[in-house]
């Protein structure tokens, strides 16, 4: 086999060309989605507990972590994350809480937002976990395999909510190299993952349609209806959308009178833990995804230089050999 | 003194890009894993940037450019030209155990060709796990990029199996820099490593068989001439 410079540079341009044709950075949605529209939800008034916290901690606890103690450091950091004492906390998200409703008051208005997992169309968590303890199910949901967490928390690190929450003293690192590596085990909101997958609603938006029927700020279903239904309420009554485009996008839409980015600024300025950044990228496909392309483009480049240069240096093999 | 060509330009271009951006991989890599901060790693002045996990995949992409340009040419260039030395031989398992123990001054190195009998089970050894490590390493670039979409049980060992695969490339690579810096025999392939050529007394001493094949070449070459 022959071929000409220019042959070889003209395959190479057509194995990178082929490698760019496909759209990188779009995210496939899953099939269900969640609309949370802040105009409707008061926080259950009236209730010891707002529902979908009391109905989230029914359907889980038998989840939640219980740590062996003594809980070794995490050396040579002088502390470790345990939440057990505080395992009745619901004004947070915590490893023993999977969903919060964030008090604020933005321009006198007083807003209930109901706080969990967002469930991202391609979550960094689950690509960047490297225990491949989370996955991401075709329901759209995101999962964490508690059996296989670590504990390092880098999830919760690359999260642009920061999500995910720790506890030590509990999970595989304890059989490994305790004091060395890992920290526990991460826990968050897995939309009812059980649940969806038998065709019910997840446990949350089930209490909250119970108390408030049509009038529930909650809604679950497929995908596509709950999108065409946000947009639909966004435009009639005026409304901002927050989750459609945040962190190339999720499974979870807020409605609310308020714009987002005063919700934010409100936010920021109580220093609350989670916060709503508006417009948030997807840094994974924003300043990862388009180095890989060229990865796969070395690859093949290297593959087509290795033929070609091997070909050509076969007839002087005989000579080198010695 | 007369010199013998040991190593193209290039293998030492390929040993040397896999090596550098190896390096570069096994320290962006464990950057992945959520250490750097805690081991204090990130306060160390210059290296705050290893803090943001999205950084440090960049870099370890930028390298992987390299790494998997190298590995891809590496297999296809010896294959085509069916460079086979260095897959291993009937009876080299006892004769690379021979070659270690002598490595540490027990007993007496085997005969050997132009590769070692250890060398050819290291290379194996290498090339096996550094094939794992850029596989897994592309199949994730692919699902990051979403071109695959992989079960969620699929991606979750795909993700465990680089890690674990990354572990034992630094495991292989301590190793092979141990065994090519302790031992003082091995000096001579470092050097050659860099100037491609290693002396003939070196190859007489430790490579006899591949000695004898020059000496035939060389003589059958200055028979061709005079005839």
């Amino acid at each position: 086999m022959k071929l000409s410079r220019r042959g070889f540079f003209k395959v190479s341009a057509g194995l990178l060309g082929l490698l760019a044709l496909p759209k990188g950075g779009e995210a496939k949605p899953g099939r269900y989605a969640t609309l949370i529209d802040l105009t409707k939800c008061d926080g259950c008034q009236g209730e010891p507990i707002p529902l979908c916290i009391k109905a989230c901690r029914e359907e889980n606890s038998s989840r939640y972590p219980k740590p062996q103690r003594p809980i070794p450091n995490y050396w040579p950091r002088p502390f470790y994350e345990d939440w057990e004492p505080k395992k009745d906390k619901i004004d947070t998200l915590t490893p023993y809480n999977w969903i919060f409703v964030q008090k604020v008051e933005v321009e006198g208005e007083k807003l209930f937002i109901p706080r969990r997992c967002m469930h991202c169309d391609n979550p960094p968590c689950v690509r960047g976990c490297p225990f491949g303890a989370l996955s991401k199910q075709p329901e759209g949901n995101t999962i964490i395999d508690h059996s296989i967490c670590f504990g390092g928390a880098k999830c919760r690190d690359v999260c642009p909510w920061h999500i995910p929450q720790r506890q030590a003293g509990v999970g595989i690192y304890l059989k490994l190299m305790p004091k060395l590596a890992g920290g526990g085990v991460m826990y968050k909101c897995d939309l009812c993952d059980s649940r969806i997958k038998e065709g019910k609603i997840p446990a949350c938006v089930e209490a909250c349609q119970k108390r408030l029927g049509e009038k529930a700020p909650l809604l679950f279903g497929e995908r596509e209806k709950i999108f065409t239904l946000a947009h639909k309420l966004a435009q009639e009554q005026g409304l901002y959308i927050y989750g459609e485009k945040e962190n190339g996008g999720t499974s979870t839409l807020y409605l609310s009178k308020i714009p987002f980015d005063k919700i934010d600024a409100q936010l920021k300025q109580m220093k609350a833990r989670f916060q709503m950044p508006v417009k948030v990228v997807n840094r994974l496909e924003r300043e990862v995804n388009p180095v890989g392309k060229v990865v796969l483009g070395g690859a093949g480049l290297g593959a087509l230089a290795g033929l070609v240069l091997g070909l050509i240096s076969t007839n002087k093999k005989e000579e080198e050999e010695v | 003194m007369k010199e013998i060509k040991r190593y193209s330009g290039i293998v030492r271009f390929e040993h040397w890009i896999i090596a550098l951006s190896g390096i570069g991989l096994i320290f962006t890599g464990l950057g992945c894993l959520p250490l750097f901060k805690r081991y204090y790693l990130t306060e160390i002045p210059g290296l705050a940037w290893t803090a943001d996990f999205y950084t440090v995949t960049k870099l370890h992409y930028l390298l992987a450019i390299f790494f998997t340009f190298a590995v891809f040419f590496h297999f296809f260039y010896h294959l085509v030209r069916k460079d086979f030395g260095l897959f291993p031989k009937r009876g080299d398992l006892i004769k690379a155990f021979k070659t270690i123990l002598a490595s540490f001054g027990l007993g007496k190195e085997p005969p050997a060709d132009k590769w070692l009998p250890e060398q050819r089970y290291a290379y194996v050894g290498i090339a096996f796990i550094t094939a794992i490590v850029a596989i897994t390493g592309l199949l994730k670039v692919l699902k990051n990029l979403e071109w695959i979409v992989l079960s969620p049980k699929t991606e979750s060992t795909l993700n465990l199996m680089h890690t674990l695969f990354g572990g034992a490339f630094i495991l292989i690579f301590f190793i092979h820099v141990f065994f090519v810096l302790a031992v003082k025999s091995n000096w001579p392939l470092l050097k050659a490593m860099f100037t491609g050529k290693v002396s003939l007394e070196y190859v007489k001493e430790r490579h006899p068989l591949w000695y004898e094949r020059i000496m035939a070449k060389a003589k059958n070459l200055k028979e061709e001439n005079i005839s």
